[in-house]
């Protein structure tokens, strides 16, 4: 079987860039996912991505993204969509680099043969505010769009008999107010 | 005629690095540094529990979350007076180690190679020249034509697809690149093996670590590995094989493909050994200690001033009591209130300007060491570790040293270290001496668990009232400390001052500029249109802004717009 990859992107600690790691443990504590597939809470990885896409058959990328549409938006990218996207002045190992990780996996020939990227448009970013309402309303059809995206690689998991709530544990930044405080 | 330019990456939410530079007569004359992230990241730890704050304080950054787990610790452990085993200190060091040569490999190949390496002469190079050449500089075994011939047909299909992919917006043909088509493919071929190397690095961070990004086994004392050699799932003997053979991968790599590399490259800029010193203040901590008290450590720290290395000023401990006393944040030029804090008194409440030259211009503060402006990073961990005579720092740096002059035929000494070559010098120097101590801390750590002792973590107790803790640790990009004050078992104040904060910093309230801005003055600029120059100068410190977001922007606004005013 080949292997899947299924990755959150963006940093929990600011507000909706969180929506990507959010949404891998929404997927972990409500489905039973095939050993070919695996999940991964990517962080904000800059130039690393490229390590964490390398071998995988199939990606699903799950990030914020700003494409001016409302907060909760959902687009989705292919691979040719990503590789159009004009390239950037690298000043730090940090800046958005999904387009140079592609361009990067293609020179060395291991570019992921399956790609999807699902883009919501988020909303707020403070430090410790957690994913906003229109955001965290708009997760299940991050979800759906994962599963019918594995549906299409023929990749089939399972409801979990007994769900849990998602370990985000980061969430429990939004009953502490400091940080929204101060930016106040 | 004074031009000026900026770059500045048009960022969605949060902003990256900004230079503005003044041109005249070909030069630098004047330069400013900003940050366009609010940083205010740690004010989201105050009123929680100090045990879970290295969870937290991992996520600050997305490249380097273990350097803040680590230092978030050891600030409460400081605060505490708490030791920990000899196998936590071990395992910590494990991970440091590589994840630092993980991000030194990156830096190098994949951050800024191609600021020296034109890919363009690529196609052009002799292949079987550039084996022969390459066998001369080091035993490493994968230099064969077959290979170079490999990476060669690579950038050949990829030019003659009509797109450059990843090299379409490099500045190729520029005046001031000059290296050979063989050094130009050779130095590509390994860019492209560095990835797999990087890679192994990473994988012993996630065998010790439990994952990466973000490791899982830290705790307030300790680590939380099980050690059991004869149990599956926690540390056993057939782990610690698989790291030790990884690592004996990676050592290689680093000293017969990435040393080699730099110093050849670095002896065929030589020029670059005279531009981009700026601030010759330098601090670094001791990192990598050899036991559970931290009384000895395999990298050396201290200060330097002025650049007199003959005054250094060695550091005794991982915190030395000088170091807790002489470091305060300016917030004078940058968009916070107030003026000069202690980092345990710190204050992070944002009071945003426009860019103002004469005024308030970055969301980074201003870190000064008894006033001073200092530099940090691996310059600044050579440059005193060799200043104290310490063996291992010496050994590489006067290997590099003599292959550098070697090949630009002309004697570089450890003073010109202090320039923008010096730092990328420094950072392979760097990665040498990591690359040995690798092994060492390996088997620290295999002998002291066969000698019986499986120990990995010491319990926290904390006191009623008010305590403070410094945590520090030299990474990849310089020193780094967490500042905690802790009453009654609750964070009441948190400031982590970051390596970029002090490399980037703006100017102070006596008007002193920041190492990046000082590092700028006299840099050449051949063409406004095109600052290569300036690029090389920034990336020689590996800039780490954006402790910070990654929002995806479909239609590429994250370029960094080169603007000549």
């Amino acid at each position: 079987m080949s292997e899947v990859l299924i990755a959150g992107i963006g940093n929990v600690l600011l507000g909706d860039d969180g929506v990507g790691p959010f949404s891998v443990k929404v997927l972990e504590s409500q489905y039973d996912f095939p050993h070919n597939v695996e999940l991964a809470d990517l962080g904000t990885p800059g130039l690393d991505l490229p390590v964490y896409l390398l071998g995988a058959d199939a990606v699903i990328l799950v990030d914020s993204a700003k494409f001016g549409g409302e907060a909760g938006d959902i687009r989705m990218f292919r691979k040719q969509e990503i590789l159009n996207i004009p390239p950037s002045t690298r000043i730090d190992p940090h800046s958005p680099t999904l387009r140079e990780s592609f361009s990067l996996l293609e020179l060395l020939g291991a570019i992921p043969r399956e790609f999807l990227m699902i883009g919501m448009q988020g909303g707020r970013f403070d430090p410790g505010s957690g994913l906003s309402t229109p955001v965290r309303l708009c997760i299940p059809h991050i979800i759906d769009a994962v599963l019918r995206e594995l549906r299409r690689l023929n990749v089939w998991c399972e409801p979990k008999a007994s769900v849990k709530p998602p370990g985000t544990w980061w969430d429990s930044l939004r009953r502490n107010t400091t940080g929204k405080a101060l930016l106040g | 005629m004074t031009s000026r330019i900026k770059i500045d990456p048009i960022s969605r939410i949060e902003g990256h690095l900004r230079i503005d530079a003044e041109v005249d007569g070909g030069f630098v004359s004047k330069a400013w540094a900003s940050c366009t992230m609010w940083r205010g990241i740690e004010n989201i730890l105050i009123g929680r529990d100090p045990r879970e704050a290295w969870l937290f304080a991992q996520r600050f950054c997305g490249v380097c979350t273990t350097v803040h787990a680590i230092a978030s610790v050891r600030a409460v452990e400081d605060a505490l007076k708490l030791q920990i085993p000899p196998n936590a200190q071990y395992i910590r060091n494990l991970i440091l180690i590589h994840h630092a040569l993980h991000d030194h490999i990156v830096h190098f190949y994949h951050l800024s190679a191609l600021d020296w390496i034109d890919v363009m002469q690529i196609p052009k190079a002799d292949p079987v020249k550039t084996a022969s050449l390459a066998q001369s500089l080091s035993s490493w075994t994968r230099n064969s034509p077959q290979e170079f011939k490999s990476a060669q047909d690579k950038v050949k299909a990829l030019a003659s697809s009509g797109q450059l992919g990843i090299f379409a917006n490099g500045y190729w043909g520029h005046p001031a690149m000059h290296l050979s088509p063989e050094v130009s493919l050779l130095g590509f071929t390994h860019y492209l093996q560095a990835l797999e190397f990087q890679r192994k690095s990473n994988q012993i961070v996630a065998i010790l670590g439990g994952k990466t990004p973000h490791i899982q086994n830290m705790t307030v004392g300790g680590v939380a590995n099980a050690i059991d050699l004869d149990s599956l799932g926690t540390l056993t003997m057939d782990r610690l094989q698989m790291i030790r053979s990884l690592i004996d991968e990676v050592i290689p790599f680093v000293h017969e493909a990435y040393f080699p590399d730099v110093c050849a490259i670095a002896g065929m800029y030589p020029e670059w050994f005279d531009i981009g010193g700026g601030v010759n203040n330098y601090l670094a901590v001791p990192d990598l200690p050899n036991d559970g008290s931290a009384s000895h450590f395999d990298l050396p720290g201290g200060v330097i001033f002025s650049g007199d290395r003959n005054a250094v000023k060695p550091f005794k401990s991982a915190a030395d009591e000088e170091f807790r006393q002489a470091v305060t944040e300016d917030n004078t030029r940058a968009w916070y209130k107030g003026s000069v804090f202690h980092p345990y008194k710190g204050q992070t409440n944002p009071d945003y300007t426009d860019f103002q030259d004469n005024g308030k211009y970055t969301w980074v503060k201003a870190p000064r060491y008894e006033w001073r402006p200092m530099q940090v990073g691996p310059l600044s961990n050579i440059l005193v570790g060799y200043a104290q005579g310490h063996p291992l720092t010496r050994k590489w740096t006067d290997l590099a040293l003599g292959r550098i002059s070697a090949v630009a035929k002309r004697n570089v000494t450890v003073d010109q270290l202090q320039s923008t070559m010096g730092r990328y010098a420094a950072r392979a120097i760097r990665s040498a001496m990591l690359a040995d101590l690798a092994v060492k801390h390996c088997e620290l750590l295999t002998n002291n668990i066969l000698s019986g002792d499986v120990a990995t973590h010491n319990p926290p107790q904390f006191p009623k009232g008010e305590i403070e803790g410094v945590g520090t640790h030299e990474a990849p990009r310089g020193t780094l400390s967490h500042w905690v004050v802790i009453k009654d078992a609750k964070l009441v104040n948190y400031q982590a001052v970051v390596p970029t904060t002090w490399n980037a910093s703006p100017r102070d309230i006596q008007g002193n500029v920041g190492p990046y801005e000082a590092s700028l003055m006299r840099n050449p600029v051949a063409d406004p249109e095109r600052p290569l120059e300036l690029l090389r100068t920034v990336h020689s410190f590996d800039p780490c802004m954006a402790c910070a977001c990654h929002t995806f922007d479909p239609d590429g606004r994250e370029i960094a717009r080169v603007k000549v005013l």
